[in-house]
């Protein structure tokens, strides 16, 4: 079971799709996430650097200099509490609109 | 996290999802094995036609033995391309089985299939009984492979 746990570096949306492209796959080359996303090579280097130095993602260099990337146990850890916390968040909301519902009273 | 609405919960939420799906895009298996081993079929049906038995046998193991070499790389369908590798969970440890077992059905289907051939008549049915399961292959993987990839997507969306 994991436990929900919001994590503000993870959330951003570039963030937030490199991680989750990185969680589906053991490793994933620079250029593949860089076409995916749309995104020059400094932008993405600069959000890699980022969830490097918080320790959630690995990059490696190939014997054919290219570059890859994973994600490390701890971001997947991250990246699982996270997206248990935005299923908290929906599903409270859906819970709440739902209670709502039963409490209006009927015409 | 309080100041996150449901909305941009949903969002985020969909952001995963949509990036979970473009790595299960990748799932699949080079569309050279198909037709390696479909053009492998045929040559070893080919060869039965000769009716020496010992050839037919040792094409057989050669068969066999490239495939054992190659498959495991390729058939559990996680490094179509050498952009990424799928995680095993993501696409499906059963996969590479899947694929073996539908081999060994196919080695049933063309026993039947030569025979019923040759019953009715056929003057070369180890070789048309080949070229038929040929085709089964090259049409039949890929489409095993989607089945695979939706298969994935459903696994996603229901945990």
């Amino acid at each position: 079971m994991t436990t929900p746990r919001f994590d503000d570096l993870i959330h951003p949306s570039t963030r937030l799709s490199i991680v989750s492209l990185l969680a589906a796959a053991d490793w994933v080359e620079f250029g593949y996430l860089r076409d995916q996303l749309s995104l020059s090579d400094s932008a993405l280097s600069k959000q890699l650097s980022t969830l490097e130095e918080a320790g959630y993602v690995a990059v490696d260099r190939t014997v054919r200099r290219r570059v890859r990337a994973r994600l490390t146990r701890n971001g997947h850890a991250a990246f699982q509490g996270h997206v248990a916390a935005l299923r908290v968040i929906v599903s409270t909301a859906d819970a709440a609109s739902a209670g709502q519902a039963g409490n209006r009273p009927s015409d | 996290m309080d100041e996150l609405t449901a909305e941009q919960a949903r969002a985020a939420l969909d952001t995963v999802e949509r990036s979970r799906r473009r790595v299960i895009d990748e799932i699949d298996v080079p569309p050279w094995y198909w037709i390696s081993v479909a053009a492998g079929w045929i040559v070893l049906g080919v060869i039965a036609e000769l009716d020496h038995p010992l050839v037919t046998t040792l094409a057989t193991l050669a068969f066999g033995a490239a495939h054992s070499m190659v498959a495991p790389r390729v058939i559990n369908g996680r490094h179509r391309s050498r952009r990424v590798s799928v995680r095993a969970d993501v696409a499906g440890s059963h996969l590479a089985a899947v694929v073996l077992a539908g081999l060994v059905v196919l080695v049933g289907v063309t026993i039947a299939a030569a025979l019923a051939l040759n019953a009715d008549g056929a003057r070369h049915p180890a070789a048309e009984a080949a070229v038929l399961v040929a085709i089964i292959i090259v049409l039949g993987g890929p489409l095993l492979l989607a089945t695979a990839r939706r298969r994935a997507v459903r696994t996603g969306a229901a945990s």
